[in-house]
């Protein structure tokens, strides 16, 4: 029991000193490698800055897949808006190859859905495994939770083993955001389900800034909505809070390797904002209160 | 919240229930018990209750438009996938056109009928009470659009949000086919031809 008390301040005090601790991405062979983008479609210089700045980073950090937290697209969705607010900013990514799944936000047209450089088969929800890893990704429809929607999502997440499982979509189930807040009826609805089938990460936009939640239920939660768009100084810093950052635009870059999740937030002119690693522990029973497969924690990165 | 559920739930699963199926006799119980024993029912009883009736012809009415929506579909482009979003928008506008002209005698009230208005609101309204109802409108008006026009076969705005619809009132509405959606703007409910982007019909003041 002593040894447990002792264990878990230890554990407290590591997991904060990883907040001031640089970590970088390791590149390890056989990794996943991805970036995300949130709240990015406007068009705009900002938007265009992000994309330079990912487009940059990839030549440090290869990556072949880009997640969306939703409003892919702001306002009008003509043709030409495709292409100002997608297809423009993110060019040298697309010409290298670098594949977009998107999710949808309340900005967006459900149609989007066929629009094939968003890769989303034609589907509101969606999921998708990278060749030769163990990593699912689960888009979900944030704006639209229907039974139908749910069926799927626990019949999906069931057959997925042992694979890191990684939720993506607009509305962040936790957040200190003072124009939006947590999604709770979203989470009423999502975190049973997550915790039930050992979900690992969730990541989320609507919140025009980034914030990384200390780990919930055994499950880590990222929000990033500032890739085009800014609300500064909204970020009402919580209980929730680990990190936060609402005075800039960025995008996140993380790798999956083994057990270990590396994660870099930049801004539009690189500076580093926030690094770190998730870490996944061994299988836990099943509880309500957490996570049915392995535990998610902050830890320090042995990393070079 | 709970009892709440129950109600809606029962509401619900009643609009299932039609005439023939309980004339087909009584359901069968796990108690044996004579006191609670079911009785069988006559044959020309009226479904359980007026709001089970009103979402039975709700259910009915929206299939029709369904099987409507996918006649018109395959008389102009599809909606598939693409590289080209140019398609997309085309084939949205030629089905919302089509579709307009294919009801151009469609009038509000059509599908919510009065008696679907009043079933709709008997199950909306609790959801909009006490801190639960509090969290559910602070959700539906969050970055929900001003700009919607009530009136049937209006195409929704291109540039308008698409409103989030709390997941634990969509659980309590009846279910609609995938080209169908609800939608509130403001305090209105609209339904919403996803595929489309219009306007089918619209329920004013369905929440307070």
């Amino acid at each position: 029991m002593r040894r447990l008390l002792i264990a878990s301040i230890a554990t407290a005090v590591v997991s904060s000193a990883v907040l001031a601790q640089e970590v970088r991405l390791p590149l390890k062979e056989g990794s996943i490698r991805f970036a995300v983008i949130g709240d990015s479609g406007t068009g705009d210089g900002h938007q265009l800055r992000v994309g330079k700045q990912l487009a940059a980073q990839r030549a440090r950090v290869p990556f072949d897949l880009v997640l969306m937290t939703g409003d892919n697209l702001y306002g009008m969705e003509r043709a030409r808006d495709y292409e100002k607010k997608f297809t423009i900013p993110y060019k040298p990514l697309l010409d290298a190859g670098v594949k977009f799944y998107a999710s949808l936000g309340n900005h967006d047209d459900t149609n989007q859905r066929l629009y094939k450089p968003f890769n989303m088969g034609g589907e509101r929800y969606y999921t998708f495994k990278p060749d030769r890893s163990s990593v699912r990704f689960f888009a979900l429809d944030s704006n639209y939770i229907d039974d139908k929607q749910i069926a799927w999502l626990e019949k999906e997440l069931a057959a997925s083993g042992s694979d890191w499982k990684v939720m993506f979509f607009h509305h962040p189930l936790y957040s200190s955001g003072g124009t939006h807040g947590s999604a709770d009826l979203q989470r009423e609805k999502l975190e049973p389900i997550f915790v039930k089938h050992g979900v690992n990460l969730v990541i989320a936009g609507h919140e025009h800034f980034y914030e990384r939640v200390k780990p919930q239920k055994g499950i880590a939660y990222f929000t990033l909505g500032s890739s085009a768009k800014l609300r500064k100084g909204d970020l009402k810093r919580s209980a929730l809070t680990e990190k936060g950052w609402d005075d800039g635009y960025g995008f996140m870059l993380m790798e999956i390797a083994g057990d270990d999740l590396y994660f870099e937030v930049l801004s539009d002119t690189a500076q580093l904002i926030d690094s770190g690693v998730v870490h996944r522990t061994g299988k836990v029973a099943p509880t309500p209160g957490r996570s049915s497969q392995p535990v998610v924690a902050t830890k320090p990165a042995s990393v070079p | 919240m709970a009892a709440r559920y129950l109600f809606n739930a029962f509401v619900l699963a009643s609009s299932c229930i039609t005439a023939d199926s309980l004339a087909a006799g009584p359901m069968q119980h796990a108690t044996q018990s004579p006191a609670v024993a079911p009785q069988p029912v006559k044959k020309n009883d009226a479904p359980v209750n007026a709001d089970a009736a009103a979402l039975a012809d709700f259910k009915k009415r929206v299939d029709d438009y369904v099987a409507l929506h996918r006649r018109v579909a395959k008389r102009v482009p599809p909606l598939k996938e693409t590289n080209n979003p140019a398609e997309i928008t085309h084939a949205q506008a030629a089905l919302e056109q089509a579709l307009s002209a294919a009801r151009a005698t469609a009038k509000p009230g059509d599908l919510f009928t009065p008696a679907v208005r009043t079933a709709f609101r008997k199950v909306l309204i609790p959801e909009m009470k006490g801190e639960d109802g509090h969290d559910t409108k602070a959700v539906m008006k969050d970055d929900a659009p001003t700009t919607v026009p009530l009136k049937v076969n209006a195409k929704y705005p291109e540039s308008a949000t698409r409103p989030t619809v709390p997941a634990a009132v969509l659980m309590n509405l009846p279910k609609l086919p995938e080209e169908v959606e609800y939608r509130f703007i403001e305090k209105h409910l609209i339904l919403l031809d996803a595929e489309a982007g219009m306007v089918i019909d619209f329920i004013p003041n369905a929440i307070k």
